[in-house]
C-alpha cells in the first residue's frame, strides 16, 4: 500500500507500520507531520535554528534506522522527541567551545584546519515583534531548568501533558503542577504582550 | 474558593485558555471569578504567542531526510544482522568447546596442562584452522563433564538465538523493498 497525501490522515502507529514494511512515503508523512515541531523544539534547546534543522534531519534519519526497535506500546512522538533531545544534548556538550572546525585546501593543495566562530541563528528571528521575541527569549532562558524543559516540550514540541509525562517518566500530576507554575512565571514576565 | 481557582487555572493552562473546553463546573466558576477570567485571557494570548514562535516549516528537511533513507536502510539491515552473527558465534563457540570442530589431531599429543604441551600446540599449529581445531580438542580434553554440559547448552542456546534473531532480522529488513 503506497501512501499519498490524498490518503485520509493515518495515525502515527499505522504510518510506522507501513514504514517498517519499507514504505518511504509513509515515513515522509511522519517527517512532514513532525519536522516543524521538532525543529522548533531543537532550536530552543540548542539556541540555533540552522543547527536545529540539521539535528532534525539527523533525528529523522536515526529514527528511520532504528524504527525496527521502536516499541509500539509507546507513542511515536515521544520516541522521536527523545531521539532529538539526546541529539540536542550531545550537541550542547560539544558546542561548549563555541567554535566549529572546518577544513580548507591551502595554496599547496594540503588540507588545513581552520577554526571560525560559530554563527548562531536566532530561533525567534521570524517574529515581527522584536520586543516580544526578545522578552520571550529572555523569559525562557531564565526559567528554572525543570520548568524550561517542560515549556519547550509543551509549546515548541507540541506534546500533550500525557506525552510529556511519558517522555519525562514523570507523574501526570507533576507535569500539570510544574507547567502551571511555569505559566505563572510566563504570564507575569510577558504581561505587557498579553 | 481558592481551591476552585487553582483547579480552574490549572485546567486553563492545559487547554491554552480555550474556555469552551472547560467542564461545566469550571465554566460556572469562571462566571463568578474575575481572577480566573483574567488568567483565561492571558493563557489564550500566551498560546497564540507560542504558536507564532514556532519557525515556519522547511521543506528542505523532508527532501534531505528522504534522500538519506536508502543508505540508512542498508545500515539498518547490517546492524540488525549483528545479533544473528553474535548468536552464531555463541553457537560455534559452544560447539568448539564440546570438541566438535573437525580437523587437527594435536589434542592427542597434549600432555595435560603442562607448559610444554601448550607450547607444542602453539608452535605445532602451522595455520589458523589447525590451531582452532587443536585448541578446541585440547579444551574439550581438559573440561570436566559439568563444563562440557555447559558448553553443549551454550551451543544449543546459541542455535535457538540464531533462529530467533534471524526471524526478527527477516522482519526488520524486508527484502521486497530493495531497490
Amino acid at each position: 500500500m503506497a501512501v499519498t497525501e490524498k490518503t485520509p490522515p493515518l495515525t502515527d502507529e499505522k504510518l510506522v507500520e507501513l514504514a517498517l514494511d519499507g514504505d518511504e512515503e509513509a515515513f515522509g508523512l511522519l517527517v512532514r507531520r513532525y519536522q516543524r515541531r521538532l525543529t522548533a523544539f531543537l532550536s530552543q534547546l540548542v539556541g540555533d535554528l540552522e543547527l536545529a534543522r540539521e539535528l532534525s534531519q539527523e533525528a529523522f534519519v536515526r529514527a528511520w534506522s532504528a524504527l525496527a526497535r521502536f516499541d509500539p506500546k509507546y507513542r511515536f512522538s515521544t520516541w522521536l522527541f527523545r531521539i532529538a533531545h539526546n541529539l540536542g544534548i550531545d550537541q550542547l556538550r560539544r558546542r561548549r567551545l563555541k567554535t566549529v572546525s572546518l577544513y580548507r585546501t591551502d595554496a599547496e593543495g594540503a588540507e588545513v584546519e581552520v577554526v571560525v566562530p560559530d554563527t548562531e541563528k536566532d530561533p525567534l528571528g521570524h517574529l515581527e515583534n522584536h520586543a516580544l521575541a526578545s522578552e520571550l527569549r529572555q523569559v525562557i532562558e531564565e526559567l528554572r531548568p525543570e520548568y524550561r524543559e517542560l515549556v519547550l516540550l509543551r509549546h515548541f514540541a507540541g506534546l500533550s501533558y500525557q506525552e510529556i509525562a511519558d517522555f519525562k517518566e514523570m507523574p501526570l500530576g507533576t507535569v500539570k503542577n510544574k507547567l502551571f507554575r511555569a505559566h505563572s512565571v510566563l504570564r507575569k514576565a510577558l504581561a505587557e504582550f498579553l | 474558593m481558592a481551591m476552585d481557582c487553582h483547579a480552574t487555572q490549572e485546567m486553563l493552562t492545559e487547554i491554552g485558555g480555550e474556555i469552551e473546553r472547560l467542564d461545566q463546573a469550571a465554566q460556572h466558576h469562571l462566571e463568578v471569578c474575575p481572577g480566573c477570567r483574567e488568567v483565561a485571557a492571558a493563557e489564550f494570548a500566551l498560546g497564540r504567542i507560542f504558536s507564532e514562535a514556532i519557525p515556519p516549516a522547511d521543506p528542505a528537511i523532508e527532501r534531505s531526510v528522504l534522500a538519506h533513507l536508502g543508505p540508512a536502510r542498508i545500515r539498518r539491515r547490517v546492524v540488525a544482522f549483528l545479533p544473528v552473527a553474535a548468536s552464531l558465534l555463541v553457537a560455534l563457540l559452544g560447539a568448539a568447546l564440546v570438541g566438535g570442530v573437525p580437523g587437527g589431531g594435536m589434542a592427542a599429543f597434549l600432555p595435560g596442562w603442562s607448559a610444554q604441551g601448550w607450547m607444542a600446540l602453539v608452535t605445532g599449529a602451522s595455520d589458523w584452522s589447525v590451531a582452532v581445531a587443536a585448541g578446541a580438542r585440547a579444551t574439550a580434553a581438559t573440561l570436566d563433564p559439568a563444563m562440557l554440559a555447559g558448553a553443549g547448552l551454550l551451543s544449543f542456546l546459541g542455535l535457538v538465538a540464531v533462529a530467533v534473531t534471524a526471524l526478527r532480522w527477516r522482519k526488520v529488513s524486508p527484502w521486497r523493498n530493495d531497490d
